[in-house]
């Protein structure tokens, strides 16, 4: 196995790309604060889809932003692990908004979106094995030739492991990164997640991930159900991810941070505070990540993973939605 | 490491020599995740089993379980989660239809259009682009009798149907292409065009402009169920969900400064504005008004000069054309 770095910035922390600060995930909830206040936000992480079509106010917004921060684009639907033919045409687009928004990166996930040409519109995992290592290596490198700029993954919060997977989480995602020469996106707060629902540990996690290829963290908060985590973005970070992004920023040397808030949205700026606060964990007096244990999942006696109503499953909490997406409401008189 | 305890089968494999091939892992999971009736019921589909044929006892040979949660809880979450988030998506983009057909029905007729037409697109901006067509390909062919002694509408399906259009084509004005960084036709350029020219001018309709003709009046219920959502909590609006009696209405939608903008229209408005949307000619287009007017022709003259003014106020009007 070719296990060189084939980039010339490979070599460099964060793949040369820059360490941008302490940045807020943007949400049409924001728009107007935003607009109106001009907010000492360090950067911004647009949602790719729901700006590469609009011609309307979203895409105004995005592009009165770019003008004064700058802006990472995080997509959702490349679907970089599916079986399906790359979307060509959605790369065409997704390049162009890059150009046209000076973009500093794009990111995507370490998942599959849908296959036969279906979109389930959530992150799917893949079996960790020598077949999905070869095809999304593959697939990325692809990605990349077209985009004509690295390929920024996150590790997805996930729910399910396969049989079929011989290699453990970090491994698949070191080996993916050096092989595919792609930077990461480490969300700390998915690490947690699927590190409980996984039952292994969050901290060798992020000891082994391939740090220099870190270019960017996100933060959020995460759903505790009891019996397993849901990564619903819909709270404050909790202090054993606070650890885990400390002990992620002592190996790394610090890289770009993001929060993400998409569900029960506050006021921009209880966002932006909640973001400010990983200054606090830059500092190494804190205590580590050993301070911080994997919190008590339960065997579940009543709780069901599914309440049916109407004749289908659907979720017990109907805020319990991993990674909740959103369309952009129409202001309309 | 996941180890398989399974015994070797039809579905079996050997991790790390003979995995099952990513793809059918994909069909399979997406056939679970998706089926109307569980997880269960998924594993169970002609679509898993053609991809990956286990039953639900033995679906730990393809997804391991967790110290809290068996296989099958665990492709629950998957599962509770595609259905609730594109269920909020839909709630999101119809929200008058959700709140007048109640949360129990419309997720009834939600649940039932994602089943026939699941999303294909990466955007879920289209995930609503056939709902509209959905209830009206479903809408009961018989009157509904109940209905009927109830005080409402035989075909009160219809008014559903009418109001998923209105909200779609709103949601399609807000973010499509607009006029905000172009000049549309002014009312003087209009007034320059020679006498013998105009009846032969053909007026190109603004980009974000959409005509729509409704058989009951879906623009007044919005308006109203608009100004109920609205109402401070301390002075609220009575909540009036009945639906109205059944009238032909006219709506032309379009956007000034990124905010869709509603014009009801009369009869011969409406037929000018087709007519020119369908590339017709002034002297055809206003031929179009005049059949569907009861005004004198001085009338109509006065109400033309009027109409012009105000919709190329509006910059409804991209451009003019002449053959």
């Amino acid at each position: 196995m070719n296990r060189s770095l084939t980039s010339p910035n490979a070599a460099l922390p964060r793949l040369g790309l820059p360490n941008l600060g302490l940045g807020v995930g943007l949400r049409a909830a924001h728009f107007s604060h935003i607009l109106e206040h001009w907010p000492a936000v360090d950067w911004f992480e647009a949602i790719s889809e729901n700006f590469m079509d609009s011609q309307g106010r979203p895409r105004y917004v995005l592009d009165r932003i770019a003008e004064r921060y700058p802006i990472v684009l995080h997509g959702v639907s490349l679907s970089i692990g599916s079986r399906d033919p790359l979307n060509l045409e959605y790369l065409r687009k997704l390049k162009k908004l890059a150009d046209e928004t000076a973009a500093r990166w794009i990111s995507d996930h370490l998942c599959w979106t849908g296959v036969a040409g279906r979109n389930t519109h959530d992150l799917l995992p893949i079996p960790l094995n020598e077949e999905s290592l070869r095809h999304v290596v593959a697939r990325i490198r692809a990605v990349q030739e077209i985009l004509e700029r690295p390929l920024v993954l996150e590790n997805p919060s996930t729910y399910v492991t396969f049989a079929d997977s011989t290699m453990s989480d970090w491994e698949f995602l070191t080996r993916m990164a050096e092989e595919a020469d792609c930077g990461l996106l480490l969300d700390v707060n998915n690490v947690y997640v699927s590190s409980t629902n996984h039952d292994w540990d969050a901290a060798e996690y992020v000891r082994r991930v391939p740090h220099r290829r870190v270019v960017q963290f996100h933060l959020a908060g995460h759903t505790n159900c009891g019996t397993h985590l849901i990564d619903t973005h819909d709270g404050e970070v909790i202090d054993p991810v606070w650890a885990l992004y400390r002990l992620a920023h002592e190996l790394t040397g610090g890289a770009s941070t993001l929060l993400e808030w998409d569900a029960k949205i506050p006021a921009f700026p209880v966002v932006h505070a909640e973001v400010l606060k990983a200054k606090r964990h830059m500092s190494a007096a804190l205590p580590g990540f050993a301070a911080s244990p994997q919190p008590r999942i339960q065997k579940p006696s009543t709780a069901p993973a599914a309440i049916p109503i109407a004749g289908l499953p659907l979720a017990a909490p109907s805020e319990a939605i991993g990674q909740p997406l959103h369309f952009v409401p129409p202001e309309v008189r | 490491m996941p180890q398989s305890s399974a015994q070797n089968d039809s579905a079996e494999s050997q991790p790390g020599v003979n995995p099952r091939p990513l793809d059918l892992v994909e069909r399979w999971m997406q056939s679970v995740i998706t089926h109307p009736a569980g997880v269960a019921a998924g594993i169970a589909s002609d679509a898993a089993q053609a991809a990956i044929p286990v039953s639900p006892d033995e679906v730990e040979r393809v997804v391991t379980r967790s110290q809290a949660l068996d296989s099958i809880e665990r492709l629950g979450v998957y599962a509770n989660a595609y259905y609730a988030r594109l269920l909020e998506c839909l709630r999101d983009v119809f929200p008058i239809v959700a709140r007048t057909l109640g949360e129990e029905l419309f997720d009834h007729f939600a649940l039932g259009y994602l089943q026939k037409y699941p999303s294909q697109s990466y955007t879920l901006c289209e995930l609503g682009a056939r709902f509209a067509q959905f209830l009206d390909e479903t809408r009961p062919t018989e009157p509904d009798a109940a209905a009927a002694e109830a005080g409402l509408s035989p075909d009160w399906p219809r008014f559903v149907v009418d109001l998923a259009r209105l909200e779609w084509t709103v949601g399609q004005v807000y973010d499509g292409p607009g006029m905000e960084n172009r000049q549309g036709v002014l009312a003087d350029a209009l007034a320059a065009i020679p006498p013998d020219r105009w009846l032969a001018a053909r007026l190109q309709l603004a980009p974000c402009v959409r005509l729509l003709l409704f058989r009951y009046p879906v623009n007044d219920f919005y308006t109203k169920m608009r100004a109920i959502d609205r109402a401070d909590d301390d002075d609220p609006i009575e909540d009036d969900l009945a639906i109205p009696r059944p009238e032909e209405t006219y709506v032309a939608l379009s956007r000034r400064d990124y905010v869709v903008r509603r014009y009801p229209l009369a009869k011969p408005q409406y037929a000018l504005l087709a007519a020119f949307e369908s590339g017709a000619t002034v002297e055809a287009a206003i031929a179009a008004a005049a059949a569907d007017c009861d005004l004198s022709d001085d009338e109509l003259a006065v109400a033309l000069h009027r109409w012009f003014a105000d919709w190329t106020a509006d910059q409804f009007f991209l451009s003019v054309a002449f053959d």
